[in-house]
């Protein structure tokens, strides 16, 4: 395990992943990103267990688990991009998310988790023979989220549950261009007051929800003996990026900053799932999750030839998946025991005329007795992008989750 | 096992990306390009004429300052330079002998700046300096009664007694003339001290505290020595012939003290080898005006959503140049050193310019910032200025800047503009590393128009 995450450490230093969207919020991590709901094709926010932990999309399914779980999920991701014949690929590892849930039996079950929403992240120096001296571009920007959740079943109607969670935005946004000068329209006895003299286009600010602490999701959850389903709901709200741009020799000479906010209407979101469980441990499922967008997005850029907005539509995902849960009993054989999955998604992005599809494979290994899992999805697919900006990109990920289940404070 | 595998499947998706996922510039190029990311910023030029400065200032340091390397004595260019010696010492036998003797004499001997007199730069022609100098020695006389008076004086700080020359009131002064004559085989120079001196110091008999200060206004040039912390230190004999005996003393520090004898006090002069400088104010109006009609929106324009600013790659002035107002000792030409006024977390705090190098120009013609030289302008870099004052452009600031002559330059077209060592392993010396004692009037520089010419980078696109 120490190798593995050794491993990432080291990849971390690559970045760059999906680039559409770059200017407005970035790639979004569908599902908190976790590897076991990415290895059945992003659906199967309703299926219940022991031990499932949270679900972003349905704060209320964790008050049928009995188990307190922990979950960090890594993310390395290849994009190939294409357009006109051409194409050039990034690469990155992120962490979309922490979770944490605690189940208090009979008052229901806690959780939090720490969640990458949105990122924007590339980082690569560009030369070609045209240009003087290489530009440096680099995109850092994360909307980040703390998400603590509260849900119970209900009284009487045990197979029923109710949760909500809170969306805490936080993050920062990081933009820098640093380019050469193009002195074409110097004469030429005058190019020599500014060759070599690089600029850095630098804009930096803050995310967070504007006029609230934080946007809430509710949900409610259906338990029945082979088939489970969930409603949630997710409050619109407006986040605020508050930015400073600056147009700068170093960071030492700089100007003084303009200050500048831009405010993205993010709509309210309607998710639905159904889990149906057939041969005591085969599970398929379905989630659907729409936001429509109804306005474009001020983009980070807004300088140079850059777009000043990124024109939206309505975001849909459209998850369909197969699992075959593990064994849980240890005498079985080790193939028994780990967990397949299976699935593929739709989704149109949140960007004008981008759709995506893709498909993925997974595996949840036991490791150990106590129940701790490693989980593990590999995804590709394909974003197509209709517009003169976006090119089409060609992804495959690896998604890596580790899973520690324990049973504080329960006694058999 | 299940480890090892995923261990090896990373590794192989990793190698395989790093083949594959190599990105090439040209792609990327045009991949920015989609996005409408600049690969460059555009660079424009803009010569601004006519400007006239609101105010020319000169400010002259006259503080005494420490002497203790290099100490010049004499007149030049309307600077008087005196000199003030410290010495302190404890000697009750040389005060016993001295109170005795009847013809007892005294001189000072300064050791000449050798450097400065033999070098190839310094005008060879001028050799012997020849001068019959009026030599005013005037001096502060404390008698003490043992040798921790003489550590008490030591113990004042250089800048408690630096304040306490600024109200120089002496015990005594004698005026006397001295035949100066130095050739290229001199090293010291002998200053014959007035008896009076010798009288004052015949009435001690322990420890004394002298201050002496050695004035000459009306001197032809200014003299260089030694000063009292090198090797070379002055000394001050006092010949005792009863009981033969010759007694040294050292100054433990030597200050120089400036006076001003310009006439003329609106003239924009500057000096060199003294902190003098020119402070020149420009109204910001005619530059915005400019700057409004050159991008054909009202200036500082902030754009409708977007960042559009612009900023100063580079900004330099121009003015007129008239050389025969001036005068110089070495005949070098002259650097003139220049800094700016900009704004440092709202203080307005002067910042000394950068110097880009204009390479073709330099080789051609030599650089532009260099007065007692070819040519009939002066053109100097004011980036860091300018790109404040554009900056700050809405506050209705004006722009400031600062002139000051630098060191005299040996080889006005090198283009290194800094003494270097040559392929051949030599050290080619571009600057001469004495000041030039030279007075420059730059008061028809500022009555005529001067040019600013900028180089401004922005963001604004093609949409």
């Amino acid at each position: 395990m120490k190798k593995i995450l050794g491993i990432l450490i080291c990849l971390a230093v690559w970045s760059g992943a999906s680039v559409i969207g770059l200017d407005a919020l970035g790639e979004e991590q569908v599902a908190g990103g976790m590897a076991s709901t990415a290895g059945r094709g992003y659906a199967g926010g309703a299926k219940t267990g022991d031990a499932e932990g949270l679900s972003i999309l349905n704060p209320a399914r964790n008050a049928f688990d009995t188990k307190v779980v922990f979950n960090v999920n890594f993310l390395m991701d290849m994009v190939a991009l294409r357009k006109h014949g051409d194409y050039f690929g990034v690469r990155n590892v992120i962490m979309p998310s922490f979770n944490l849930s605690f189940p208090m039996g009979d008052f229901g079950a806690i959780g939090v988790s720490l969640w990458q929403s949105y990122s924007s992240n590339i980082k690569e120096d560009v030369k070609d023979s045209a240009m003087s001296m290489k530009t440096e571009l680099e995109y850092q920007s994360s909307v980040y989220e703390i998400v603590p959740n509260y849900t119970m079943r209900l009284p009487i109607i045990r197979n029923f549950a109710i949760g909500a969670s809170a969306h805490v935005v936080m993050g920062n946004s990081m933009r820098d261009i640093s380019m050469g000068p193009d002195a074409s329209g110097l004469p030429s006895d005058e190019t020599w007051a500014v060759s070599k003299t690089k600029i850095s286009d630098h804009v930096d600010g803050t995310w967070e929800v504007k006029n609230h602490p934080a946007y809430y999701t509710l949900a409610l959850q259906y338990r029945g003996h082979q088939s489970s389903f969930y409603f949630s709901y997710t409050t619109p709200h407006t986040l605020l990026n508050k930015l400073d741009y600056n147009f700068r020799m170093s960071e030492l000479d700089t100007l003084a900053p303009t200050k500048r906010s831009r405010e993205v209407k993010v709509p309210a979101m309607l998710a639905t799932g159904m889990n149906f469980r057939f041969m005591k441990r085969n599970n398929v499922m379905m989630d659907l999750a729409v936001r429509g967008w109804d306005e474009d997005i001020e983009n980070i850029g807004g300088s140079f030839s850059m777009d000043a907005v990124t024109e939206t539509q309505k975001d849909m995902l459209v998850g369909l998946g197969f699992q075959r849960d593990g064994s849980p009993l240890f005498y079985d054989p080790y193939f028994d025991r780990v967990t397949y999955r299976l699935g593929g998604w739709y989704k149109t992005w949140y960007v004008k005329d981008v759709y995506e599809l893709g498909g993925s494979l997974g595996a949840g290994f036991p490791l150990g007795r106590k129940g701790t899992t490693l989980d593990i999805a590999f995804q590709t697919g394909k974003r197509f992008a209709d517009n003169s900006r976006d090119w089409d990109e060609t992804f495959f990920g690896i998604r890596i989750g580790l899973m520690g289940v324990g049973s504080w404070g329960q006694t058999h | 096992m299940k480890k090892k595998l995923t261990l090896f499947l990373l590794f192989v998706a990793f190698a395989l990306s790093a083949c594959i996922f190599d990105s090439d510039d040209t792609v990327m190029g045009t991949w920015i390009s989609d996005r409408g990311i600049p690969s460059g910023y555009k660079v424009q030029s803009l010569s601004i004429g006519d400007l006239t400065p609101v105010s020319a200032e000169v400010f002259l340091d006259s503080a005494p300052s420490l002497a203790n390397d290099r100490a010049v004595l004499g007149t030049a260019a309307n600077i008087s330079h005196d000199l003030v010696f410290d010495f302190a010492f404890w000697d009750t036998l040389f005060f016993a002998d001295l109170k005795k003797a009847d013809s007892a004499t005294a001189y000072l001997a300064l050791s000449l700046l050798r450097p400065f007199y033999t070098s190839k730069s310094f005008p060879k022609d001028s050799l012997p300096l020849k001068e019959d100098l009026t030599l005013t020695v005037s001096w502060k006389l404390d008698k003490g009664p043992s040798k921790s008076f003489v550590d008490s004086v030591g113990k004042v700080s250089d800048a408690s007694w630096l304040s306490s020359l600024k109200k120089w009131k002496p015990d005594a002064s004698a005026d006397t003339t001295i035949s100066v004559s130095i050739t290229a085989k001199d090293t010291v120079l002998r200053l014959n001290m007035p008896s009076d001196l010798i009288a004052a110091l015949k009435k001690l008999s322990k420890a004394c505290h002298l201050q002496l200060r050695l004035s000459a206004p009306e001197a032809a040039r200014t003299y260089r020595f030694y000063g009292a912390g090198t090797n070379y230190y002055p000394k001050l004999w006092v010949n005792i012939p009863k009981v033969k005996s010759y007694n040294e003393f050292n100054p433990f520090r030597m200050s120089h003290i400036l006076s001003n004898k310009e006439s003329c006090t609106d003239c924009a002069v500057l000096h060199g080898g003294v902190y003098d400088s020119l402070v020149v104010e420009y109204e910001a109006a005619p530059i915005m005006k400019a700057l409004s009609e050159f991008y054909g929106d009202e200036f500082p324009y902030q754009g409708k959503g977007n960042d559009v600013r612009q900023t100063v790659v580079l900004a330099q002035m121009t003015f007129a140049r008239d050389d025969s107002q001036g005068t110089s000792e070495l005949g070098l030409p002259v650097q003139v050193v220049v800094g700016s006024y900009v704004d440092s977390a709202g203080k307005n705090v002067r910042q000394m310019e950068a110097y880009r190098l204009n390479k073709e120009l330099i080789a051609s013609e030599g650089h532009p910032n260099l007065v007692f030289y070819d040519g009939d302008s002066l053109t100097l870099q004011v980036t860091y200025g300018l790109r404040d004052l554009i900056n700050r452009a809405q506050d209705g600031s004006t722009f400031k800047m600062m002139m000051r002559l630098g060191y005299p330059v040996l080889q006005a077209k090198d283009s290194t503009y800094s003494d270097h060592r040559t392929s051949s392993g030599d050290t080619s010396y571009v600057f001469f590393s004495h000041f030039d004692h030279a007075r420059y009037d730059f008061s028809s520089s500022m009555k005529q128009p001067s040019t600013l010419k900028l180089w401004l980078a922005n963001k604004r696109g093609d949409k």
